[in-house]
């Protein structure tokens, strides 16, 4: 959650583009929150590297109760997608039906709308959808 | 004279029920779109430009202007294009510009590109609306979203875009005071205001090109409502040259997207030598332009966005009617 | 190690709209002092385990508050957060309180209410334990987070739900009998199947409830509890911390085992025992898939066969260690900083042999608790002994 347009300022650029932390010591790609702090090896200079946008979906679950900025989108899926790059990145996937999604999809970044800040600040970030262009199976 | 080098097209994938709505708030008569394109919750004009531009862009050299238009802005005092443009990676080189106003105003903004595109350095337009309009205004306004981008160059496209023509008067037909809402209307007005613009934007046209209304090979029309469409029978449209660009009675009105997605499906099948007709109307205005094909097209497959995934009624109401509820 | 257990007490563990947050913190730290014997003078230093206090309650400073209306003034009291370990750490701190030697005598209370708010609201700020601003951002909640753990664990394994179902039935048999539970229904494992989902695969009977309760204990030197031989002599004897990653996105299986079984390992050592000298065990179940996690992490089953006690019997009371004997999280609910202060104080009455017939396991003498929070970030475990003479 946030606090105020000052945050939201603060965060700039928010997550327009979806984005990734390398690591300046031992290159592993973290999420784009491990802004301080490398967790595979203690560096502690990261610095931002835009993703593709594809990847698999490792793991997933679905939402039944929602916290107050996703109320109304339930059931959603929140996976873990693997990006190609090699990172780990957790978002929606949207698009389809929570029955049918499968560990082991191909999915591809959009840009949706995530949620309004408390002082009427409109958060966007990247979920996902099925991508269609990759091969089956 | 400049052009078109790529497009893109968006339609969110739901399509809510016209006839169950109509049926909830009562009102009789034949529904006159079989669905409403609906954009889900965590959609907005925003992130439907996102995609048409995306696909408008792929590929190809960043361009210097990015014009947005939308009368759905997710925000108002702080430019849509300049969000757009960061949400696509764009440098800090590419002029983001907002126009606003009226439904046609696609054509303005291509008219502007034209302006502004130079040799290596192309503008992008994008058209993008999310209408909402409660209760039973949604039977009449048929409010859907979508959005449609164009790449605009001195050279190197696909398709020239030729001389334009327009005739405006002063009318009322669908329109929003400054502090409220949600639009009001008078749908007389506005058929009657399509029509007689239309007309005189067409005859101003064939007097620029020497070329008639019918002898197009498609029509790419703003269509706000279906009866719109039947006006331009008068004013020498033929239903073959509306057949692969109407949509407006499967998926509802995208507002400046609506020519947008209609230039879009009528390029996706145009012939090298062929010229379109692109006929934008908003407020009053027709704006009519004459698009020659010169190289085949690169088709995106519109036409195969129209079906989409239905949605109940229910599903409906939540995702507009919270809207109302709260700010957006 | 030997921190001495002078008294123990708690509330009911339930909504309780009739209720205060200092209600809840006044009735259990009363309830613990009264079975301590001792006067709120006699307390030296306050520890109060509260999680979300300023989110479900609007007030903060709840350490000052519960000194205030103990009548613990003028001794100096605090307030301990550790996401779901709090109550845990609050325990771990009035450990090493006594054991610096700076205090004979202090108090250790958990307390949380979290029901003044709805379950959307309650949802939002539980989240705040995890990282709500940045990975929460895509919509995760801590039961969808935990969810992706058991998915892991059944793709890992090659289990199915209802493996992980059997679960949930062993806590709700326990839940049943015990008084202060929140909920006191058994299930079967068909129940735990039809029951609703919240965040696939974890279906109802698999999360805890939002609970309204305080927990105390009254903790002392090894030399002031055997100087009261008609206190049932049980003290703390091990108490080790860790953390672990604060996300879920990086929080792996071995993640999650590490988490709590390091300071496993290091607790038995501190304590001079072995897995397999644990008569009771009282394992953070806040959802069910903890609790086969936790059964592997303190040793009682290899890995990817923790689930099998609640099947097989030997988690069950008579079985080989009798795990959540109190019904566990997924019936005591988890008011966040009261869990862990509740796990000991239900472990200790285990050990007094004074716990509801049909949860008390005959003859324990050594307990053990894991307390974990946050996505995968706080591993408690405390060793608790009866020892005679």
């Amino acid at each position: 959650m946030t606090v105020s347009a000052i945050e939201f300022s603060r965060l700039g650029p928010p997550k327009l583009r979806l984005y990734a932390m390398r690591c300046t010591a031992c290159g592993t790609l973290s999420p784009w929150w491990e802004r301080h702090h490398c967790y595979h090896c203690g560096g502690s200079e990261m610095v931002e590297q835009e993703l593709a946008g594809r990847g698999e979906l490792t793991n997933y679950t679905v939402v039944h109760y929602p916290p107050r900025d996703f109320l109304g989108q339930e059931p959603y899926v929140v996976g873990h997608i693997t990006m190609d790059e090699g990172v780990l990145i957790p978002a929606p996937v949207v698009g389809v039906a929570p029955e049918d999604v499968r560990v082991g999809t191909r999915v591809k970044a959009t840009l949706r709308r995530m949620k309004l800040g408390h002082e009427g600040d409109i958060y966007y970030s990247q979920k996902f959808v099925v991508d269609e262009e990759a091969p089956a199976g | 004279m400049a052009e078109l080098i790529r497009y893109g097209a968006y339609l969110p994938r739901y399509r809510a029920p016209l006839a169950e709505i109509q049926s909830f708030y009562g009102r009789p008569g034949r529904p006159r779109a079989r669905a409403l394109c609906t954009p889900a919750l965590d959609e907005d004009a925003l992130t439907m430009a996102h995609e048409a531009a995306g696909e408008a862009l792929a590929g190809a050299e960043a361009p210097g202007t990015l014009i947005a238009l939308t009368q759905s802005p997710p925000f108002g005092l702080r430019k849509l294009s300049a969000t757009l443009a960061r949400t696509l990676g764009l440098a800090a080189e590419t002029v983001p510009i907002d126009l606003g106003g009226h439904a046609g105003g696609l054509l303005d903004a291509l008219a502007l590109a034209s302006a502004l595109a130079r040799d290596g350095s192309p503008a992008l337009v994008v058209a993008s609306d999310h209408l909402v309009s409660h209760e039973e205004r949604v039977c009449d306004l048929l409010s859907a979203g979508g959005a449609a981008a164009f790449l605009v160059g001195a050279a190197g496209g696909f398709a020239r875009l030729g001389p334009a023509a327009r005739a405006g008067r002063e009318v009322y037909d669908v329109w929003r005071l400054g502090t409220e809402p949600e639009p009001r209307y008078r749908l007389e007005v506005l058929f009657d205001a399509y029509a007689a613009t239309t007309t005189a934007a067409l005859a101003e046209l064939e007097r620029q090109t020497e070329r008639a209304a019918g002898d197009y090979a498609a029509v790419c029309p703003s269509q706000p409502h279906p009866q719109t469409l039947r006006g331009l029978g008068r004013a020498g449209v033929g239903p073959q040259q509306l057949e692969h660009t109407s949509f407006v009675g499967e998926i509802g009105n995208l507002g400046a997207a609506s020519v947008g997605l209609a230039l879009a499906l009528g390029l996706d099948r145009a012939e090298p030598g062929q010229h379109l007709l692109a006929l934008g109307y908003g407020g009053g205005e027709a704006i009519a332009q004459d698009i020659e094909v010169t190289a085949p097209s690169p088709a995106v497959g519109a036409a195969e966005r129209i079906p989409g995934e239905a949605i109940d009624l229910s599903t409906y109401y939540r995702w507009t009617r919270g809207r109302q509820a709260e700010p957006h | 190690m030997r921190v001495g257990v002078l008294g123990i007490g708690k509330t009911p563990h339930k909504i309780q709209h009739d209720k205060s947050l200092r209600d809840l913190v006044v009735e259990a730290g009363r309830a613990a002092m009264a079975d301590a014997g001792v006067e709120p003078s006699d307390i030296q230093a306050l520890y109060v385990g509260n999680c979300g206090s300023v989110g479900f309650n609007y007030e903060n400073s709840t350490g000052l508050m519960s000194a205030h209306h103990l009548g613990l003034v003028p001794s100096g009291a605090v307030r301990v957060e550790a996401a779901c370990g709090t109550g845990a750490w609050a325990l771990h701190l009035g450990c090493t309180a006594i054991l610096s030697g700076l205090y004979d005598t202090v108090m250790v209370l958990g307390a949380e209410k979290m029901n003044d708010l709805a379950t959307v609201e309650g949802t939002s700020i539980i989240a705040q334990a995890a990282d709500s601003k940045e990975e929460y951002f895509s919509g995760l909640t801590f039961p969808s987070g935990v969810a992706l753990t058991a998915r892991k664990y059944m793709q890992t394994y090659g289990l199915t739900e209802e493996d992980l179902a059997h679960t949930s039935v062993k806590n709700h048999h326990y839940g049943a009998r015990n008084p202060y539970a929140h909920l006191r229904f058994e299930c079967t494992v068909e129940e735990v199947m039809r029951s609703a989902k919240v965040a696939d695969p974890l279906k109802l009977y698999e999360v805890c409830p939002m609970t309204d309760a305080g927990s105390a204990l009254v903790l002392c030197r090894e030399e002031i509890l055997r100087d009261r031989p008609e206190v049932p002599q049980v003290y703390v004897t091990a108490t080790q911390m860790a953390t672990g990653t604060w996300y879920a996105a990086t929080d792996t299986l071995a993640d999650a085992h590490a988490l709590l079984a390091a300071p496993a390992q290091r607790a038995y050592e501190m304590a001079g025992i072995g897995a397999e000298d644990i008569d009771v065990a009282e394992i953070y179940n806040s959802f069910a898939i903890q609790e086969p996690l936790g059964i592997e992490a303190l040793g009682f089953a290899p890995q990817g066969e923790g689930w099998k006690g609640a099947a097989d019997g030997s988690t069950w009371i008579d079985g080989k260690v009798g795990v959540n004997l109190s019904g566990g999280l997924l019936c005591k609910g988890h008011p966040l900083g009261a869990t862990g202060s509740t796990q000991a104080v239900d472990i200790v009455e285990q050990l007094r042999g004074t716990a509801p017939e049909g949860m008390q396991r005959p003859d324990a003498e050594i307990g053990i608790s894991a307390c974990r929070g946050g996505p995968g970030a706080v591993g408690a475990i405390h060793i608790y002994q009866r020892l005679e003479g």
